[in-house]
C-alpha cells in the first residue's frame, strides 16, 4: 500500500487582477527594446531633428536673433502648421526606423526560441500577449514621435510673445492625432510581420519592404493603369496627405490629393485588419511542423 | 608520432573576455576517449577546437598531424557529430545524407551505397525518407551520427551522442563506437551517461571551468587521486572477520558491510600494501574469498572526487 | 630570379585541385538554387520579381494599345526598371536571397555542416554566391523578358516593329544586362553585410539610404554604388521627381564597357574581402 502524506500545498495566496498581468508582458517588452545599445543609439539619433527644431523655434522667437540672421524677416522662418507638419513628417520616418529594429525583438525572439508556448501556457490569453507588445511598441515610439512633438508645441506657445498656443490648437491636435495613426498603424504592421518572420533581421528587412514595395507597386499600377488608385498601396504618400489634411496644410504636396479621406481611411482599416488575421494566425500556443 | 594522435599544444580560446579552455595541451592516441565535465566546462569548445569551427586564441592544434585550416584533406580524416540540434531546412535523411557524401568528392554511385550503409549503422530505417524536421529527437541524433560516419573518418569527434536515445538506440550505439574503436578509430566522446560510455572508453579528459583537471587511462586516473582512499568490494563468505583484519591496519580508513552480509567495503589510502594482506589472508584460509573488484574505479566516482557534484575542481 | 618565382607561383596554382573545387562548387550550388528557387519560402521573391508582370498583364487585358501609347509605354517600362527593380524588387530580393546565404544557416544553426564538410572556405562562400546569383538572375531577368513581351504584345505589327527593327531588343538586352548586373551588385554586397553583422538589416537600409541620395553625391562618392554604375547604362533615362531631381549632380557620361567594368570590379573587391573573412568565420550560434 502507498502511503501518501498530502503535504503539497498549491498556492492559494493573492493574485493580481488578470488585466494587470499584461503590464508585465510591456514591462518585459520595454525591457527587451531598451537591452539593445542600438535601440538607445537610434532614439537618440531620433531626438537630433528635435533639437535644432528646438533652436529654430528659440531663433524665430529671439529678437536679436531675428535681427541678426534673418534681418529682422519673418517670413525665413515662421512657426506655423507647415513647420509643425515637416517636424511630425521627420519624427515619423524616424519612427519607421525605430519599428523596424524594436517589433522583431519584441516578437522574432519568442517565436524563434519556442517560447510562446511557455507564456501562453501562464494565463495570458493570445490578445493579451498581443496587446502587451503592442503597448511597448506604442510607448516606445511615443517617446520619438508625438511627445516631443508637443513638447516643441508648448515651447513655441510659452517662447511666442503673441498668445500663440490657442489660436493653434489645430497643429497640436492634428500632431496627437496624425502621430497616433502612424504609430498605431506602425506597431500592428510590425507585430504582424515579426509574427511571420522568424529570424529577427528578416523582419527588419520585411517591415521596411511593407512600407516601401506596395508603394513602388503603386506606382507601376498608376503609370501603366492611367489610374490615381495605384497611390492607396503608398503609405508614404497616403500618411502625408493624411497628415497635411490634419494639420490644415493642403498645398505641402500635391502628390495624391485627389484621394478622398474615405478612400484612404478604407485603406488604413483593411491594412490594420489584415495584420490582426496575420498575428491572429500566428500568435499561438503551438507550432506545426511539417515533416 | 602525432601523425596518429590528436594533440593539442597548450590551447587557449577566450569568447571576448569568457573563457572559453585555457592552456589545454593534449595528445589523444586511437581508441575511446570520454571528456568528462560539468557543463560549461569547455568540452564542446575542445570539440570545436579540434574540428576548426572555432580557432584557438593561442596554441596549435592538429589531428593526425593535420591542420583544420586544411578543410579538404582534414574532413575526409574527421567526422564530427555536433551537439547543434539542427539541420539545413526542407531536406530528408536520405537527401542530407547524399548531399554531404557528395560534397566530399565521391561519385553519385559511391555515395548511395556509402549513404545506405550509414543508414543501416545507426538503424534509422525507413525514416530516412521523411524530412528531418519531422523527427523525433532520437532519429535526429541518429541521422547526425550517421553523417559523421558516413564517409569512413579516421576520426570522430562525438558531442553527447547519447542524448535523446532511448536505451535500446543507446545500448546499439555504445556498441557502434565500441566497434569503430575496435577497427582502430579514434573516437573522441563527451557525454553525461557516464555509466554506460565509462564501458567502452579507454581513457578520460577531465575538464571543468575550462581547465584541464585530469587525463589518462581511468585506473591510473584514480590512482593517482590519492587523496581519496580507493574503495574495494570483496565478496567472501566471513566479511566481518576479514573486515575486522583489515581495519587493524593503518592505511585500511573504512570497513563497510554489503547489505546482503557477504562482502565488505573497504577503503585504503595504500593499495599495494592492501592487495598483498588480502593475498595473505586469503593463503592463511581465514576467509573464502570469492571475488575482488574495486568499487569507485570509474569514471563517474573520478569525476566525482575530482570536479564534485557542484562542478567546480576540488 | 623573379620570373623563376612567377612560374613556381603560376604552377602552384595549375597544381591546385581545380577540378575537385568545380565539383563542390556545382554541388553546393545545386543545393543552395534548390532551396532558393523551390520552397515556399522563396514565394515572396516570386512576388517581388512578377508583380508587374501581372500588372502589366492587366494592361493588356483591359487597355487599349494605340500607337501614340507605345511611347508613353516605353517610358514606363524603363520607369519599372530604373523605380521599381533597381531600388526595390532586386534590392529587397538580393537582400533576401543572399544575407540567408551564410547568416541565415548560422540564424538556423546549421551552417557547421558546410563547415565540416571537406570543402575550403572559399569555394563554400563562392558556391553560394553563385547559387543566389543564379536564382536571383533566374527570376528576375524572366520577369523582365515577360514584362517586356507583355509590354509590347498588345501592340501587334507596331509593337513587332519597335522590337525587331527599332530600339526594342536592345533596350531588352540592355534590361536583362543591368539585371544580371543588379543582382550581382547587390548580391555582393549584401553576401559581405551578412557576414560582418548578425543583423545586417540595418546596413542594407544604409545601402539603400545611400543608393538614394547617390545622385547628389560627388563623382568619386557615386563610384562606391552599384546604382550609379547602372544608370549609366539605362537604355532610357527617366529623371527623378521631387528634391532628387533638383539636386543630381551632373557626372560626366561614362560607357557601358566602363561602367560593367567598375561594378564587376566592386564585386570582386566586395567578394575577395568576404573570403577573408569567412577563413576566420566562428561558429558560435549562441550568440545568434
Amino acid at each position: 500500500m502507498s502511503v501518501y502524506k498530502h503535504e503539497y500545498r498549491a498556492y492559494e495566496g493573492r493574485l493580481t487582477p488578470a488585466w494587470s498581468r499584461i503590464a508585465v508582458l510591456v514591462r518585459y517588452g520595454m525591457a527587451e527594446a531598451w537591452s539593445s545599445r542600438i535601440t538607445i543609439g537610434l532614439l537618440t539619433l531620433s531626438m537630433l531633428p528635435i533639437v535644432v527644431y528646438l533652436v529654430l523655434i528659440f531663433l524665430a522667437n529671439n529678437p536679436i536673433a531675428r535681427a541678426v540672421i534673418m534681418r529682422g524677416s519673418s517670413a525665413i522662418l515662421s512657426i506655423n502648421a507647415t513647420f509643425f507638419l515637416r517636424v511630425l513628417i521627420s519624427q515619423c520616418w524616424l519612427a519607421l526606423v525605430l519599428t523596424a529594429w524594436i517589433a522583431p525583438r519584441l516578437v522574432s525572439y519568442d517565436l524563434a526560441d519556442n517560447a510562446l508556448p511557455i507564456l501562453l501556457s501562464h494565463p495570458v490569453s493570445r490578445v493579451g500577449y498581443v496587446v502587451g507588445k503592442f503597448i511597448a511598441l506604442v510607448s516606445y515610439l511615443s517617446l520619438a514621435t508625438w511627445i516631443p512633438c508637443l513638447l516643441l508645441y508648448a515651447y513655441q506657445g510659452y517662447a511666442s510673445a503673441a498668445p500663440w498656443m490657442g489660436a493653434n490648437l489645430r497643429i497640436a491636435i492634428g500632431v496627437l492625432i496624425g502621430c497616433g495613426l502612424w504609430i498605431t498603424l506602425l506597431s500592428i504592421l510590425g507585430l504582424a510581420l515579426s509574427s511571420w518572420v522568424k529570424w529577427r533581421m528578416m523582419a527588419t528587412g520585411i517591415i521596411f519592404a511593407a512600407v516601401f514595395v506596395p508603394a513602388g507597386i503603386g506606382g507601376i499600377i498608376g503609370a501603366i493603369l492611367r489610374t490615381k488608385w495605384g497611390l492607396l498601396l503608398n503609405l508614404p504618400v497616403m500618411m502625408t496627405q493624411i497628415w497635411q489634411r490634419l494639420l490644415g496644410v493642403s498645398a505641402f504636396n500635391r502628390i495624391g490629393a485627389g484621394l478622398p479621406n474615405v478612400a484612404m481611411a478604407g485603406a488604413l482599416l483593411l491594412l490594420g485588419l489584415v495584420c490582426v488575421f496575420m498575428l491572429n494566425a500566428r500568435i499561438r500556443a503551438r507550432e506545426v511542423v511539417r515533416g | 608520432m602525432s601523425s596518429d594522435r590528436i594533440v593539442f599544444e597548450d590551447v587557449s580560446k577566450f569568447y571576448g573576455e569568457v573563457l572559453g579552455v585555457n592552456r589545454v595541451s593534449l595528445s589523444i592516441p586511437p581508441g575511446v576517449t570520454t571528456l568528462v565535465g560539468p557543463n560549461g566546462s569547455g568540452k564542446t569548445t575542445l570539440m570545436n577546437l579540434m574540428t576548426g569551427l572555432v580557432q584557438p586564441s593561442s596554441g596549435r592544434v592538429s589531428v593526425l598531424g593535420l591542420d583544420p585550416g586544411d578543410a579538404a584533406q582534414f574532413f575526409r580524416e574527421v567526422g564530427y557529430c555536433t551537439q547543434f540540434d539542427s539541420f539545413p531546412r526542407g531536406l530528408t535523411g536520405w537527401e542530407f545524407l547524399m548531399d554531404s557524401l557528395l560534397l566530399h568528392g565521391v561519385t553519385e554511385l559511391d555515395a548511395y551505397k556509402l549513404a545506405q550503409e550509414a543508414i543501416q549503422r545507426v538503424r534509422l530505417g525507413d525514416a530516412a525518407g521523411r524530412r528531418i524536421a519531422g523527427y523525433s529527437k532520437g532519429m535526429r541524433q541518429k541521422i547526425r551520427l550517421a553523417q559523421a560516419i558516413a564517409h569512413h573518418p579516421r576520426v570522430l569527434v562525438l558531442d553527447e551522442p547519447l542524448n535523446g536515445l532511448d536505451p535500446m538506440a543507446r545500448a546499439q550505439s555504445l556498441a557502434l563506437f565500441e566497434e569503430l574503436s575496435r577497427q582502430g578509430m579514434h573516437l573522441v566522446i563527451s557525454s553525461h551517461i557516464l555509466d554506460e560510455v565509462d564501458r567502452i572508453s579507454d581513457r578520460v579528459v577531465l575538464i571543468t571551468g575550462g581547465y584541464l583537471v585530469a587525463e589518462g587511462n581511468i585506473h591510473q586516473v584514480r590512482q593517482e587521486v590519492r587523496d581519496k582512499p580507493m574503495q574495494v568490494l570483496i565478496r567472501c563468505d566471513r566479511p566481518e572477520q576479514l573486515a575486522a583484519r583489515m581495519f587493524a591496519l593503518n592505511h585500511c580508513v573504512e570497513a563497510r558491510l554489503h547489505s546482503d552480509a557477504k562482502g565488505v567495503f573497504l577503503r585504503t589510502t595504500d593499495l599495494d600494501e592492501f592487495y598483498r594482506l588480502l593475498n595473505a589472508v586469503a593463503v592463511e584460509g581465514l576467509v573464502q574469498i570469492e571475488s575482488v573488484a574495486p568499487a569507485d574505479d570509474d569514471t563517474n566516482a573520478i569525476y566525482q572526487y575530482l570536479i564534485g557534484s557542484d562542478g567546480s575542481a576540488s | 630570379m623573379s620570373s623563376k618565382k612567377s612560374v613556381g607561383f603560376l604552377a602552384s596554382i595549375l597544381e591546385q585541385p581545380w577540378g575537385l573545387w568545380t565539383l563542390q562548387a556545382r554541388r553546393l550550388a545545386r543545393i543552395e538554387v534548390r532551396r532558393n528557387m523551390l520552397s515556399w519560402k522563396a514565394t515572396w521573391i516570386y512576388f517581388l520579381a512578377f508583380i508587374p508582370t501581372c500588372i502589366i498583364f492587366i494592361h493588356l487585358l483591359v487597355d487599349r494599345h494605340t500607337t501614340t501609347a507605345l511611347t508613353e509605354d516605353t517610358n514606363v517600362l524603363a520607369g519599372i526598371m530604373q523605380f521599381y527593380y533597381i531600388r526595390l524588387g532586386v534590392f529587397f530580393g538580393c537582400l533576401g536571397i543572399f544575407s540567408r546565404l551564410i547568416r541565415g544557416e548560422m540564424v538556423e544553426r546549421s551552417l557547421h555542416f558546410y563547415l565540416l564538410a571537406p570543402v575550403r572556405r572559399e569555394v563554400l562562400l563562392l558556391a553560394k554566391f553563385i547559387a543566389g546569383s543564379i536564382s536571383a538572375i533566374a527570376l528576375f531577368a524572366a520577369a523582365v523578358l515577360a514584362d517586356f513581351v507583355l509590354m509590347y504584345v498588345g501592340f501587334g505589327p507596331a509593337g513587332q516593329e519597335y522590337i525587331f527593327h527599332g530600339p526594342g531588343l536592345g533596350q531588352l538586352e540592355a534590361y536583362l544586362g543591368i539585371m544580371v548586373l543588379a543582382c550581382l551588385g547587390y548580391g555582393a554586397v549584401f553576401l559581405l553585410l551578412s557576414m560582418m553583422f548578425k543583423n545586417p538589416m540595418p546596413a542594407a537600409m544604409l545601402v539603400m539610404g545611400w543608393e538614394a541620395i547617390n545622385p547628389v553625391m560627388p563623382s568619386l562618392l557615386q563610384k562606391i554604388s552599384v546604382a550609379s554604375y547602372l544608370r549609366h547604362l539605362m537604355p532610357i533615362t527617366i529623371p527623378g521627381d521631387g528634391i532628387f531631381a533638383l539636386l543630381t549632380v551632373q557626372t560626366e557620361p561614362v560607357s557601358a564597357g566602363v561602367a560593367v567594368l567598375g561594378l564587376l570590379l566592386l564585386v570582386g573587391v566586395v567578394l575577395a574581402y568576404s573570403c577573408v573573412r569567412i577563413r576566420r568565420l566562428e561558429i558560435r550560434y549562441t550568440t545568434e
